[in-house]
């Protein structure tokens, strides 16, 4: 609530400053009866501008710097035998301390915490006070000193230009900072866990076990029971998409080549519309009708055939999956048919081309970089699709290639991993972000070449 | 031939006799209309056998409309309805029974732009023999794409490098490629639609020699707006105006002395 | 033999020949591309049908009707009304009183039993009836509680009176009871008050989305505030201002890649940035909306550009050549002639926001929240994690409450999109 209030009487400062300044301005032009140089609610925003950008700017630092500023200082209120203890590990501590701060006080915590919540909590307390003052002061000064700069030669539109300007600039650069983020949030943990298990046993093993830190201690009979070979993950990852690919493939494929060639336009106003629902359903929703409508019926239908369906099988979760990237074919594929130029296909008919062979022999050769590259953005949908595995899919890390068996996938290890309570700096924590971070690396390997192919491809014709 | 006089009305819209003693396409009474808008009004004419005849006028007269009314390719747009008789060999070619695939590979057609398949300069012109199935063996095929390439005159340029892609030659031999990828169905009739109006004039006069050479083989009905260009290659003379069929004559009288007045204003340059 | 030429004629009946074939192999293809389509279309409907069909009797559930004493000293013993007299006050006991009435157990077991027919929500019902209507004291009135969910599923057939006691969750004295209350004609199946009004809870009868359902318009207000304006910046500033460099074809490429990040990344980047660094608390739609803003972001800029692109340049040259400045030219013409389109993709893009689930789990919106948030910093959960955690549990009605939250969240989905479009239509212009 304070940092609302603060905000809302900062805007209201500026506010008033615009009041200030378009008042000016007009009183200027009136008194001494000379044209201003800009329209005078211009020198009013001028005037907003000066006072609102350097007080939020100030409000931003401040925001964001005392956590890190406080949780620095803080170290020096862990007692000394804490600190030099052998499990002693920062990240734990903070939390402990942040969480008796915040009132969510599990048991009886040790009475340094308690203290180091008091000296935060009191430093929050100066800090808003801090932060106000500045805040309230850097407005009131700098829309001063903008009001100052008001006088009938002052081209106000070009520096409220100049400013809005690079305000837009600074919103394009957030683009960056996400991306920096996702980098720096993945990377920094992955390195922290491959210090931890070498990165070819991550690679390249087979047994995915990770088990929490307190359960393999030294003594507990259960040390060195951890594996982390992500083999068993990436194949559940690739059969799952497989099987999507067989559902989606000829069913995306087929519908864009008759919503393409065959269909009369009304058929394609209609359907298109209707495949493209498929791809707009949430994944939640997906992940429900896989684990509670599907899988059921696998299992049901598989023991009418005497085969052995597992309840969260790898089919069910591939299947659905399928259903759900059928759009992402079909609308990227049809778009790359319809861009291969209508003389082709004259050129065919006017040999005496059925439409069979004018789409077999001559469009889906031609479009067939822009498939291709299609079919790649749907497998890597496919491959960062979370919530249908979450759902269906199970957990068990199976290193098989049967699809009735339950599998997991990178995805739904990350999820299991890192939702609900985790133990900070422990390897199976951290081994979620090098899974991220594969992730990552695997989709936007597929997404570059996916759209370096159409880029190729929209050149051909160009 | 004695009952074709018959068969249709209104023939007073157009100047100059429009029937051939060896007709070999017939058009009677042809409306075309785009949704509700007309493109071709009543038009009638015959083609005759191995003929050239140069469909002329300002710019959408409807001259291409027309041409693409012999081999039906205005089927493929949805909007596009057609009235009256075409006949191939006293066939109509727009009964119902009359499958448009043997149709089109009796008529063959040359586009406005060269469009050559993104795929080799063999498999370009292989193309067709290929779906309808014409050559017994390999070799047969090979003999085909040979004979239509010399018979389009590019076989010389090109017989080096029969695999490299047909989109990596220059707009006139592509345009050539065309040609010989229609000829080499053995069709009876070309159509073609500005054949040359993409290309350089080098390019344009090895085209209008080859058209006149093929005259001698083929039927070969060619959409140009260019008037020298159809006193070169044509025998006889169609001349469009506003979806209309203004006059049909011998490409000289055409020229020299057009009977209409309309005819006359757009020889003279009056309308263009 | 090979080197003669084939005929027109020669051609022509070669042709004939193949065409039967030819013709079957096309409507082979047209086939193909129908069924093709059929499926897609199948699979939509039955999955519209397997949610609605599970969907729409949890609206609804079972209610018995008990007439209850309202004495105020039994149930309000401070006479004040606050929460904690109330709270203090015996109104389970006196609706167990009622229901005992008319079924009579006989015994503390049978007795215990009995009790739970009726929903332990029973006592929360009565306070917040007297809370809104205190005259409602010192009369007896019909009031009607929802029964327990074993008892809905009993009366709604999934448990059955067939299957042995021992395989069964409820005894046969239960049965009993129950269908002593069904001759009397207290039993009644009717709109549920719960699913749209309640929130989460551990009973199954008494669960519903009211909870998600601000969580996620918070949720969604954050992300539409942030992404909307970053959006349409980004866009007005690549497509007007930027001139064509190295550093924006950098921003562009890395738009595009955003666009294709896996979503669940972008929780990790939230975990890792926002609650790790920044130390924002977990739970909270704030932080869900910032997530969500920068994982619609990409969808938001690429459809606005598209919808500046398609501002005729025209328009621009006529603007600067009655003098306005650049500025004047992109928000006097440029944006509002674009915005039909810029509106169109956010509205595709905060849609997306509202179905997405995997980011938010790993934010901590998983949390069970039984508070409503009440604003933007207070832990809240949305309606697809709700979807994902009603999903896990196993009692029977959660499926119903489950499929029924699909109902509601797939309808606004749908309205919105269907809005998009409708405003993509009407405020569309062809230039």
């Amino acid at each position: 609530m304070f940092n609302f209030y603060l905000l809302i009487g900062i805007i209201f400062i500026s506010l008033l400053f615009f009041i200030i300044g378009h008042n000016e301005a007009k009183n200027i032009k009136k008194i001494n009866n000379i044209k201003l140089h800009s329209l005078s609610h211009y020198y009013g925003i001028f005037v907003l501008l000066a006072s609102l950008l350097p007080s939020l700017g100030m409000y931003f630092i401040f925001t964001i710097g005392d956590d890190l500023l406080f949780a620095s200082l803080i170290q020096n209120y862990v007692p000394i035998e804490v600190v030099n203890s052998e499990d002693y590990n920062f990240t734990i501590v903070l939390a402990q301390i942040k969480n008796s701060v915040e009132g969510l006080i599990f048991g009886t915590p040790d009475q340094w915490v308690t203290d180091a919540a008091e000296v935060w909590k009191s430093w929050v307390y100066q800090s808003q006070i801090l932060t106000s003052i500045s805040c309230i002061f850097t407005a009131i000064i700098s829309g001063f000193l903008g009001y100052r700069k008001i006088n009938h030669k002052f081209r106000s539109r070009n520096a409220v230009e100049k400013i809005v300007m690079s305000i837009l600039a600074v919103s394009s650069i957030i683009a960056i900072l996400t991306t920096v983020a996702i980098i720096f949030s993945v990377v920094f943990e992955s390195i922290r866990f491959f210090a931890l298990i070498p990165y070819d046993d991550f690679l390249f093993g087979t047994v995915w076990n990770p088990q929490f830190e307190g359960a393999e201690r030294a003594g507990s009979g259960q040390e060195g029971l951890s594996q982390y070979g992500a083999i068993p993950l990436f194949a559940g990852t690739f059969l799952i998409s497989i099987i999507a690919l067989c559902v989606s493939v000829p069913i995306g494929l087929f519908s864009a080549i008759y919503l393409s060639e065959y269909a009369t336009s009304k058929e394609r106003a209609f359907f298109k519309p209707l495949l493209e629902i498929l791809a707009g359903i949430p994944t939640v929703v997906y992940g429900f009708f896989a684990a509670l409508t599907v899988a059921p019926f696998l299992r049901s239908s598989g023991s009418v055939l005497g085969l052995d369906v597992a309840s969260e099988s790898a089919l069910a979760a591939g299947l659905v999956m399928g259903i759900m990237i059928i759009p992402f074919i079909s609308s990227l594929s049809d778009d790359v048919i319809n861009a291969v130029p209508q003389s082709l296909r004259d050129a065919g008919y006017g040999l005496g081309s059925t439409k069979n062979e004018t789409v077999m022999k001559i469009v889906l050769p031609a479009a067939l970089p822009g498939v291709v590259a299609s079919i790649i953005l749907a497998v890597s949908r496919a491959v960062g699709e979370t919530m249908i595995v979450v759902m269906a899919a199970g957990l068990a890390a199976n290193l098989t290639a049967n699809p009735l068996e339950a599998v997991t996938t990178v995805t739904s290890q990350i999820v299991t991993i890192l939702v609900g309570d985790q133990e900070f700096e422990s390897a199976k924590t951290l081994s979620a972000f090098a899974l991220a971070l594969t992730l990552i690396i695997i989709t936007l390997g597929m997404n570059f070449y996916a759209l370096h192919i159409v880029k190729k491809y929209r050149e051909q014709y160009e | 031939m004695e009952n074709i006089k018959e068969d249709f009305k209104n023939l007073d819209l157009t100047v100059g006799d429009v029937f051939s003693k060896d007709a070999r396409l017939k058009a009677r009474n042809v409306n075309v209309f785009y949704g509700s808008n007309k493109a071709i009004d009543n038009v009638t004419i015959d083609i005759g056998n191995k003929e050239v005849i140069s469909l002329i006028g300002p710019s959408g007269c409807g001259k291409s409309t027309f041409l693409r009314c012999f081999n039906r390719m205005n089927d493929t747009i949805d909007s596009c309805r057609i009235e009256g008789k075409i006949t191939l060999d006293n066939e109509n070619i727009y009964n119902e029974k009359i499958d448009v695939v043997p149709l089109r590979a009796r008529i063959g057609m040359v586009f406005q732009k060269p469009n050559p398949f993104p795929k080799s300069i063999y498999d370009n012109v292989a193309y067709g023999p290929r779906i309808h199935g014409l050559s017994e063996n390999k070799e047969h095929l090979d003999n085909i794409v040979e004979e239509s390439l010399k018979r389009a005159g590019l076989w010389e340029e090109v017989n080096d490098r029969l695999l490299s892609p047909g989109t990596g030659l220059s707009g006139g031999q592509q345009q050539r490629l065309c040609i010989a990828r229609a000829i080499a169905v053995s069709p009876e009739v070309i159509l073609m639609d500005e054949p040359c109006s993409a290309l350089d004039p080098i390019a344009t006069a090895k085209i209008e020699e080859l058209i006149h050479e093929l005259g001698n083989e083929y039927s070969i009905v060619i959409v140009t707006h260019s008037m020298q260009q159809a006193a070169r290659v044509s025998k006889r003379t169609a001349y469009f105006h506003l979806g209309k069929l203004i006059e049909v004559g011998k490409t000289k009288e055409i020229f020299t002395r057009p009977r209409h007045n309309q005819t006359e204003a757009y020889i003279s340059g009056k309308i263009g | 033999m090979n080197k003669k030429r084939i005929t027109p004629l020669e051609a022509t009946n070669t042709v004939k020949k193949s065409i039967v074939k030819r013709r079957s192999k096309d409507n082979r293809l047209k086939l193909y591309g129908r069924i093709a389509i059929g499926l897609a279309v199948c699979f939509l409907l039955f999955l519209f049908y397997s949610i609605f069909t599970k969907g729409y009797p949890g609206f609804f559930q079972y209610y018995v009707t008990l007439d209850i004493n309202f004495d105020r000293d039994r149930i309000d013993p401070q006479g004040d009304l606050s929460d904690n007299s109330l709270f203090d006050g015996e109104a389970s006991k006196i609706v167990n009183e009622s229901l005992f009435s008319i079924i009579e157990p006989k015994g503390r077991k049978a007795k215990k039993q009995a009790k739970k027919i009726v929903s332990s929500g029973k006592d929360v019902r009565i306070a917040k009836m007297v809370k809104n209507n205190p005259s409602l004291f010192g009369t007896i009135t019909k009031v009607k509680f929802a029964l327990d969910d074993d008892i809905d599923s009993f009366l709604r057939g999934y448990i059955k009176r067939e299957t042995p006691e021992s395989e069964r969750r409820i005894s046969d004295k239960v049965i009993g009871f129950v269908d002593k209350l069904n001759q009397d004609g207290r039993i009644t199946y009717e709109f549920s008050d719960y699913i749209l009004k309640g929130s989460a809870s551990g009973n199954p009868e008494m669960a519903g989305i009211k909870g998600a359902f601000i969580g996620s318009m918070l949720t969604l207000s954050i992300c539409l505030l942030i992404s909307f304006p970053l959006g349409v910046a980004t866009a007005v500033y690549l497509e007007e201002i930027a001139k064509k460099n190295r550093i924006t074809e950098f921003i562009e490429v890395n738009i595009n890649n955003l666009a294709a990040v896996p979503s669940v990344v972008f929780g990790i980047m939230g975990l890792a940035i926002f609650i790790s660094i920044f130390g924002m608390p977990r739970s909270i739609p704030l932080v869900g909306g910032m997530v969500l803003a920068l994982m619609t972001l990409p969808t938001i800029i690429i459809s606005s550009r598209a919808a500046i692109r398609a501002v005729p340049p025209s328009v621009r040259d006529a603007a600067y050549g009655i003098g306005a400045s650049k500025l004047q030219v992109i928000f006097h013409h440029v944006i509002p002639l674009a915005m039909p389109g810029m509106l169109t993709g956010t509205i595709i893009g905060m849609a997306q926001a509202l179905g997405e689930t995997a980011p938010l789990l790993m934010i901590g919106m998983v949390a069970f929240i039984v508070d409503i948030p009440n604003s933007v910093m207070d832990p809240g959960t949305v309606l697809p994690v709700q979807i994902f955690m009603w999903a896990d549990f196993a009692e029977r009605m959660f499926i119903q409450k489950t499929s029924a939250a699909i109902i509601v969240l797939l309808g606004f989905l749908i309205s919105m999109n269907a809005f998009a479009v409708y405003l993509r239509k009407k405020l569309e212009r062809r230039w």
